[in-house]
């Protein structure tokens, strides 16, 4: 289980999170919402390491993480994959996989690179090709292949279907439920929020870096006013 | 008469264009992967002549043991000058410019260690004590045991970094440094494992090329820094990204310095004192009008993304 208690955490002295306490369920969908600003990603990062963390503690199956340098993260079963600039955008896909497969031998390698191709099929005639010159959904899929390559027990994705189509943005999270239901716990930071909400059981609410609810997606499709009294939207919009 | 001169300037061009190839690609290298212009690679160059002159003097005059040592002094300097110099100022998340300035440091600190060291053993201006031979004569030209040395060894070494870079797990890792610096991180790719394997390779590069440089001229505590402009000039052409751009620019310098010089000096009077100027000359224009150099020539080379 992930465990964030009390974290104060942001870029310098400018301070993002303020004591943000939360527990992420293991095999499950958590979504975190919440507006611009309001510390998403920030957590998401802190995680990894990549911000200033002046208080608090992050464990990950009782293990505090705070202090790991973020090369050494993903060795203890954590997969991030960072909202932009998620791939190598110079190099062709199959490099983007073996670069996440790099401690594997060559044979295993071979056979998970395999497997991602299995997977993610949208890429398999994509191989050889540089993943700069690929379109946005493409992308986001080679990112999500990296990260599930490294074996991780849990994901962290920040806005996997920023910027992308409807269609695109549904495939995405059909991927996402087929890695969750293989065993991951998947945490995905989201803009749209009536997407994630059809996708993810577990939804927690972030503003101006504090957590302001955690509950189940039921909720939601019960009570329509909780949306908007916590993301200012009007209505869920039934499927 | 002038094509004599032509021919000679041509197989000069040829030779000083693969010692500024080798130069200017440890410069992309430094540039891409460790997002450092790093001007003391014109000392590691200068170290690396040193070292030939040393040991061909009390050592050995067998070449390939002269090149090894160059190369491996002068990689553990550019490796002590990263654990030394470069590193805590990555840790302090320095601007390029602060590390651009503190290139320039390290550059003038080995530079006058190398002066204090010459003048102590007398070491100005010597040739390095390797034989000189004529492999092969014509009624036009001469090349020498020299041109046979330092052509092929940049051509197998440009080639074998090729190798290492497009072909090898190490290759594959520095690209991705080179790339996108935290992503490689977030994947759990030992960043600095990489660098310091990078700085080796860089400094080897920068010594091999230092001790040809030494044995076709001669050796003294500038002569680096003489040519790192030149090598500049080659990698700015290159778009300090791409190597076949680099490679291509540092012939187009070496021709502009070399037989496009000596042509307007016998068909103009040109003089001799304006040679200095050309790279200079060839980064203003560069600049001006192409300033991401070559590499758009090379798109579907595999480049070294910035």
């Amino acid at each position: 289980m992930l465990s964030i208690r009390e974290l104060t955490a942001g870029y310098g002295k400018l301070e993002i999170l303020h004591q943000l306490s939360v527990d992420i369920q293991v095999n499950h969908m958590t979504t975190i919402l919440g507006a611009n600003g309001s510390g998403k990603s920030t957590l998401l990062k802190s995680i990894f390491g990549l911000t200033t963390i002046t208080g608090g503690s992050i464990t990950y199956n009782d293990r505090e993480i705070i202090g790991i340098s973020t090369e050494n993260i993903s060795k203890l079963g954590i997969a991030y994959v960072p909202q932009r600039e998620n791939i190598f955008a110079s190099m062709t896909v199959r490099e983007n996989l073996a670069l996440a497969v790099r401690k594997a031998s060559r044979a295993e390698a071979a056979l998970r690179i395999d497997r991602a191709f299995d997977l993610f099929p949208i890429l398999t005639k994509r191989a050889n090709q540089r993943t700069g010159l690929m379109s946005g959904g493409e992308r986001q899929m080679v990112a999500i292949a990296m990260g599930w390559l490294m074996n991780p027990s849990l994901m962290l994705l920040d806005e996997p279907t920023a910027g992308l189509a409807p269609l695109v943005a549904k495939e995405v999270f059909e991927t996402l439920y087929n890695l969750s239901q293989k065993g991951i716990t998947l945490v995905i930071v989201e803009q749209n929020a009536r997407t994630a909400l059809r996708w993810c059981e577990d939804v927690c609410i972030l503003r101006e870096g504090t957590l302001v609810y955690q509950g189940r997606n039921d909720a939601f499709a019960e009570d329509d006013s909780l949306l908007h009294t916590y993301l200012g939207l009007l209505s869920i919009g039934k499927q | 008469m002038f094509e004599r001169i032509l021919i000679d300037s041509l197989i000069r061009s040829m030779q000083v264009g693969s010692l500024y190839a080798l130069m200017a690609l440890g410069i992309t290298l430094t540039m891409s992967v460790l997002k450092l212009p790093n001007f003391a690679h014109a000392e590691f160059v200068t170290v690396g002549a040193y070292t030939a002159l040393i040991v061909s003097r009390n050592v050995s005059t067998n070449p390939i043991i002269i090149l090894g040592l160059s190369a491996i002094v002068a990689s553990v300097v550019a490796l002590v000058s990263h654990i030394t110099v470069f590193r805590p100022f990555e840790k302090q998340k320095s601007s390029i410019y602060i590390m651009l300035l503190a290139s320039f440091a390290v550059g003038l600190i080995i530079r006058y260690v190398l002066f204090l060291t010459a003048d102590t053993f007398d070491l100005f201006d010597q040739r390095i004590q390797v034989p000189l031979e004529i492999w092969y004569r014509t009624d036009n030209f001469i090349l020498s045991n020299v041109f046979f040395w330092v052509v092929p060894t940049s051509i197998v070494l440009v080639i074998a970094l090729s190798l290492l870079l497009n072909a090898t797990p190490l290759g594959r890792e520095m690209r991705a440094l080179a790339d996108n610096f935290d992503l490689a991180r977030v994947i759990g790719i030992p960043v600095e494992r990489v660098k310091w394997l990078t700085w080796l390779l860089v400094g080897a590069l920068a010594g091999i090329s230092g001790a040809l440089w030494g044995i076709q001229t001669s050796v003294s505590p500038l002569m680096g820094w003489v040519v790192i402009l030149s090598v500049f000039a080659a990698a700015i052409l290159g778009g300090l990204s791409s190597f076949p751009g680099t490679i291509l620019g540092a012939y187009v310098v070496a021709f502009s310095e070399n037989t496009i010089m000596q042509v307007l000096n016998f068909q103009f009077g040109l003089s001799f004192s304006f040679k200095p100027a050309i790279p200079f000359i060839i980064i203003v224009i560069v600049l001006l009008i192409r300033p991401e150099g070559f590499t758009q020539f090379f798109k579907s080379n595999r480049s070294l993304k910035r």
